[in-house]
């Protein structure tokens, strides 16, 4: 870099050299965004810069992480007594429900005995902890404390004790990030928990607001419905709670009701996360695996909804929009929807059964 | 006559410094007004010494910066080349300016880098920034004096260790 600059020195003098340096390098910033924004080459060289400033992780980790627990050594007996007796209250609920859970898990074995179902999906959970960083303040994301090293994989689903929080983005030697399910360009598969109705919800810049622009105008919605995962997409296994419907705008004119959801999970103020580890059942083609972040699901999926079938994205849709309303009759979609309902119940029993051995 | 090792330690650790100031965690409520440390450091170096801070410097150091924030990579060192090609160009009247009219030179030079970003963001197709986005030059310009006389002592005696006779 140095030898050019002396070469273009050499045959400029002064400004006019000064603004040729400038005009390179604007240059070569503009190639290295639109590559990186492209995805090609850049990324898998970023995964290795990334080396290079991981310290820098660890320089500003260290002091917040020592304060804490300095804080917590001093906090005083009584709080402690508190939380510790909030927290025996808590788990005693939760043991009540994880009776019923077992109750549930047997009759389900034994339905799917009858059906003749096949082996059900056993789900592991990693512990994470979220990382005090600030990163860029324009896209949701956040950092873990698990990386390569603990076998973290780009896309594997995170949750945390309320509901989903995001997917991994980018995995480092002893760091991940996550984009969280509130970034602009992420697009989640879910479905009504009361209706099977499946949609994609939307984030919105806004860690406390979730959006569902296409949902068909006289579908069944109403505030307070819990959205829960579809499994579509093959990102997120089915049946975990994201969100909760806060208002839905059934707006004269336009063909889509639209409906806002507050995210169940705490994704401005967690600081412990589950990332799933799941057994995939058969390896998707890629297009479908990623179609969960594509940019481009968002323009097409508002813009021009009608026409559903030219689109590569919105088969998610298409599928809730046809078993809902359509054509209720084929046999087809309600065949897809209860084979659906059967993996989300796999999926429910797995979680369960995690959550006893652990 | 300094080494070039000697003149370089104080700039590489200041900038160091700089990068750990602008991921550390702040509440979200102070978050936006986080000021731009690391282009406030650069143009302080960029005044007070010649031919280190070139405009490749200032783009390694924003690529570095953008692996850091984990931002589109360039996006930072764009902002940073044009502002140090800024400060070069009027370095000889922003050197003996008043340190108030310095201080609104360095606004100018925020805003400025602000733009650039809001920019690149909505090419990009993200949500646009609140409006406290536009209140960290303001911050950063405040921030300025202290700064230039807290990075001036660290030099002088960063010099002075150097060489204990001079």
């Amino acid at each position: 870099m140095a030898r050019g600059d002396a070469v273009v020195g050499a045959k400029f003098s002064g400004q006019a050299a000064l603004t040729a340096r400038l005009m390179m390098y604007v240059l070569l910033a503009i190639v290295l965004m639109a590559m990186d924004h492209r995805g090609k080459y850049v990324p898998r060289m970023r995964a290795y810069a990334d080396y290079l400033v991981e310290p820098i992780y660890h320089v500003v980790e260290w002091p917040v992480r020592a304060l804490r627990g300095t804080w917590s050594f001093f906090q005083s007996t009584q709080s402690m007594q508190r939380r510790n007796k909030d927290l025996a209250d808590q788990l005693l609920a939760q043991q009540a429900q994880l009776q019923r859970f077992e109750a549930l898990e047997q009759e389900n074995r034994r339905l799917r005995e009858l059906l003749d179902g096949s082996g059900r999906l056993e789900i592991n959970y990693q512990f994470a902890e979220l990382i005090d960083v600030d990163l860029d303040p324009f896209s949701h994301r956040v950092m873990i404390d698990r990386g390569r090293d603990r076998d973290v994989q780009v896309g594997q689903a995170v949750i945390d004790g309320a509901g989903v929080v995001g997917q991994v983005e980018e995995v480092d030697l002893h760091f991940s990030r996550v984009r969280l399910i509130s970034d602009p360009n992420h697009a989640l598969p879910v479905q009504i928990n009361r209706t099977g109705q499946r949609t994609v919800a939307y984030g919105l810049g806004n860690t406390g607001l979730l959006s569902l622009p296409n949902l068909p105008r006289e579908a069944d919605v109403r505030e307070g419905d819990l959205l829960v995962t579809s499994g579509l997409g093959s990102r997120f296994p089915g049946g975990y709670p994201v969100a909760v419907i806060e208002t839905v705008d059934r707006a004269e004119g336009r063909m889509f009701a639209e409906a806002m959801a507050r995210p169940l999970a705490a994704l401005d103020r967690g600081r412990e996360v589950l990332l799933l580890k799941k057994p995939l059942p058969q390896p998707l083609p890629e297009r479908v695996a990623g179609d969960a972040t594509l940019e481009s699901d968002q323009d097409s999926g508002t813009a021009e909804p009608v026409t559903t079938e030219s689109q590569p994205d919105t088969d998610i849709g298409q599928d809730g929009d046809g078993g809902a309303t359509e054509n209720p009759g084929q046999d087809e979609p309600v065949a897809e929807a209860a084979d659906e309902v059967n993996d989300s119940g796999a999926d429910d029993e797995g979680a369960a059964v995690a959550e006893e051995q652990s | 006559m300094m080494s070039q090792r000697d003149r370089m330690a104080p700039i590489i650790t200041s900038l160091l410094v700089a990068m750990v100031f602008s991921i550390i965690p702040l509440p979200e409520i102070v978050e936006p007004l986080r000021p731009y440390w690391v282009a406030l450091v650069l143009i302080f170096w960029c005044l007070e010494t010649q031919g280190i801070i070139t405009l490749g410097a200032a783009f390694l150091v924003g690529l570095g910066l953008d692996l850091l924030t984990g931002s589109l990579l360039g996006m930072h060192a764009l902002g940073l080349v044009i502002m140090i090609y800024l400060v070069t160009r009027f370095r000889a009247r922003l050197r003996f300016f008043p340190p108030w009219q310095q201080a609104l030179s360095v606004l100018a030079l925020l805003v400025n880098d602000r733009i650039v970003v809001v920019w690149i963001i909505s090419l990009r197709g993200d949500s646009l920034p609140s409006a406290a986005y536009w209140l960290a030059p303001v911050v950063g310009m405040l921030v300025w004096p202290w700064l230039f006389l807290l990075l001036d002592r660290y030099r002088g005696i960063s010099r002075h260790r150097a060489h204990p006779g001079a």
